[in-house]
């Protein structure tokens, strides 16, 4: 499934409809530094049982082979996500960090980014070449969105099974992450979700941020998303702004 | 050690460094522990507000009595611009005092999240001292020397800092693993308001001892505690740190 | 009362020997010369007096172990500190110095504090680099169905110069002794402080755990509601030391 880009009609000066609070009213300006040596770091967030742990693993089986990457997954931790990705074989176990979030999934990601970044660091000092580690967060709602001082880039993930109206609902995850995801497309018929409505709706609250539809069940790659990573990646590493 | 019993008249009432660190909200990754209280309501021991407030008094008079003689000498260490020497003592000998690995560990991650939040807002040629020793540091140190920094506050203040949040952070937790009253929890905090100010006066007294005849107050039922919380994370599921 | 006692041993060409020993009532010091032990270590056994410390007792005992020695020293019988006559607490203090490549073992029977005592039980082991050191320590708060006094105890060990551990310990009052980020309302408290030529993983199990120190040498702890539980799960512990089995045994 294509990319839905959104540029065609939201040229000029767009502005979201829903406007939450100030921080949730577009991407943050004061971004995160970027640094020469280390790795780009995506978070992948959304409501829980959207797909997230899906998406990840299908990250890893298809940019695995090109590119060094790790996860830090944000789940409870030895039942789910990280033994998921260990079972399913896409990452060496080394590769897999697990944090504890303190009941509190969200926090762990936003507020208080600490147990994050201490997974991120662990995960450099142990793969020295590391390019690109990819955060999980646990199911949160859909205010939960990651700290700018820990994701240089998010993915922000819903599924149809959600129901049609999740995007129009907003929410700063919805409305500002720098790629939404709409996944189990293959379910829409089936969960009575119109597509139709669901895009539009991601489209108009989210301007020119772009949008991709996905199945995992019809495209196990998740290929274009790993092609956005792929990009997001290039751009990281052709960055020029200042190293600190 | 000379302790100032009133502030001057027209002196902060108190410092907002020391607000800061004291306050849950602080980025230091204090919200992922949970002080063994995660491993207590595993196993049934706390279960509401008498049982926390209970769990509190050791936590308070044990670990917390320890981190505060720490973090009232690293103050001290920190205003008189203690030399290298003197950080990687007192690491040595707050390591000696906490025989459980898991505390140590615990202890060490808050430190090194603090310090990274610390190192943004309140960077001091203390701070790189200690840091060079070790870049995980013991958390009661951390606060000490961020505390002790400052013209505004001392020993005592960094003490009760850590003093309040060995109560605060296992109380936190009895909100978030026992879907307790959230009042009645703050009120078991609120309850050893005197202890705590006892407590930080007497770790204020022994602040300028030598690291090695700093107090030791031991409390093994929490070195249990925290083992059995660590082996427990390799076996099920924990949503704690500590 | 105030006592001091002293011990010194020391290796010879291929024993150890005692140089000397000084006992001081109620510090009464048994060298033990029935056979010879297969360590090579010379046996001491420390007799007290049924009836200390009491309260305004101040009992010292230095022990010194040379370079190559080896000592075992034991307990004969439970101690009760008792409440005294006279004001104040009563102490106890053992302080040991074991030279390099010297070897310690100190397994004291159990000490009681019964109701209304004050005591202060001190051991304090300064190491050489390569020296080894196996301490226990029971305590039991009060006789059965006594509610036990007051007891402050402090163990700690150096190792050429270092704090390995500074374990400080009062048993306050019963709320405290009740919490459990305490003590857990235990009766017994007992630790085994190990430090010998390997170090263990931590262990832990009901009751218990193994914990390797920061620098070097482990702590075994052990809070139980009677002495019998509590040796049990020292001896779980010591199965789970790689050690273990050159320690020597409890019950002697």
């Amino acid at each position: 499934m294509p990319a839905e880009h959104s540029h065609e009609h939201t040229a000029g000066a767009h502005r979201h409809p829903v406007d939450f609070d100030p921080t949730a009213a577009g991407p943050d300006p004061f971004s995160a530094e970027r640094r020469a040596d280390r790795p780009l770091r995506i978070g992948i967030g959304g409501p829980v049982g959207s797909g997230k742990t899906a998406l990840t693993a299908a990250l890893c089986r298809t940019l695995g082979a090109e590119t060094e990457l790790a996860v830090v997954t944000n789940d409870i931790y030895t039942t789910e996500d990280a033994d998921f990705l260990r079972r399913a074989a896409v990452l060496d176990t080394s590769r897999i960090e697990a944090v504890q979030t303190g009941a509190c999934p969200h926090t762990a990601i936003r507020d208080d980014i600490t147990a994050n970044l201490d997974a991120v660091e662990r995960l450099q000092r142990a793969h020295p070449g590391l390019e690109l580690v990819l955060v999980e967060s646990g199911g949160d709602n859909l205010t939960a969105v990651f700290s700018r001082g820990l994701a240089d880039a998010q993915i922000f993930v819903v599924d149809v099974a959600g129901g049609d109206k999740v995007p129009r609902k907003g929410g700063p995850g919805v409305t500002t992450a720098d790629l939404l995801v709409i996944n189990k497309v293959d379910l829409a018929e089936r969960v009575g979700a119109d597509m139709s409505v669901m895009c539009a709706d991601a489209h108009r609250m989210r301007g020119d941020l772009p949008v991709i539809t996905q199945s995992l069940t019809d495209d196990p790659s998740a290929g274009d998303t790993a092609n956005w990573v792929r990009h997001r990646l290039a751009e990281w590493s052709r960055s020029d702004e200042p190293v600190v | 050690m000379t302790e100032r019993q009133h502030p001057p008249p027209s002196g902060p009432a108190s410092s907002l460094a020391v607000l800061a660190l004291a306050d849950a909200r602080l980025p230091g990754g204090g919200h992922a522990h949970s002080g063994g209280l995660e491993e207590a309501v595993h196993r049934g021991t706390v279960t509401g507000p008498h049982e926390l407030r209970e769990f509190l008094r050791g936590r308070l008079h044990g670990a917390g009595r320890q981190a505060a003689v720490f973090a009232a000498a690293a103050a001290h260490a920190a205003a008189r611009k203690a030399p290298r020497r003197c950080w990687s003592e007192l690491d040595t000998e707050y390591d000696a005092r906490v025989p459980s690995p898991a505390q140590r560990a615990a202890s060490r991650s808050q430190g090194r999240g603090t310090a990274r939040a610390g190192r943004t807002a309140w960077p001091s040629p203390a701070l790189r001292e200690l840091m060079s020793v070790t870049d995980s540091p013991h958390h009661p140190l951390v606060v000490g020397v961020l505390v002790g920094a400052s013209s505004l506050a001392g020993p005592k203040d960094a003490a009760a800092v850590v003093a309040y949040l060995s109560l605060s952070g296992p109380a936190s937790a009895a909100v978030r693993l026992l879907g307790l009253d959230p009042f009645a929890a703050n009120a078991a905090v609120a309850a050893f308001e005197a202890d705590t100010e006892r407590l930080a006066r007497a770790a204020a007294r022994t602040a300028g001892l030598p690291a090695a005849e700093l107090p030791s107050t031991g409390a093994p039922a929490l070195d249990l505690l925290a083992q059995a919380h660590r082996k427990h994370h390799e076996e099920e599921v924990r949503l704690f740190a500590s | 009362m105030r006592s001091r006692a002293r011990l010194v041993v020391e290796a010879d060409e291929r024993r150890s020997v005692v140089r000397e020993l000084r006992s001081h009532a109620p510090l009464t010091l048994f060298p033990r010369r029935r056979r010879e032990e297969p360590s090579g270590a010379v046996v001491v056994h420390l007799v007290g007096s049924a009836t200390s410390p009491l309260g305004g007792d101040d009992l010292e005992l230095d022990v010194h172990v040379g370079p190559g020695a080896r000592l075992l020293l034991r307990g004969t019988a439970a101690t009760l500190a008792l409440p005294g006559h006279r004001p104040g607490g009563s102490r106890g203090s053992v302080r040991i110095e074991v030279a390099d490549g010297g070897t310690v073992e100190y397994l004291p029977e159990p000490t009681v504090v019964t109701s209304r005592a004050e005591h202060e039980a001190e051991l304090a082991v300064r190491m050489g680099e390569h020296a080894r050191l196996c301490c226990r320590e029971v305590l039991v708060l009060g006789r059965s169905g006594e509610r036990p006094g007051r007891l402050r105890s402090r163990l700690e060990l150096e190792r050429a110069g270092t704090a390995l551990l500074r374990n400080g310990f009062d048993t306050a009052d019963s709320r405290l002794r009740d919490s459990h980020a305490y003590l857990g309302g235990a009766r017994v408290l007992a630790t085994e402080a190990v430090v010998w030529d390997r170090d263990p993983a931590e262990c832990s199990g009901d009751g218990w755990a193994l914990m390797p120190l920061a620098g070097g040498g482990a702590l075994s702890t052990v809070l139980a509601g009677d002495v019998v539980t509590a040796g049990s799960a020292l001896a779980r512990a010591r199965e789970a030391h790689p050690c273990g089995t050159e320690l020597s045994p409890v019950a002697g």
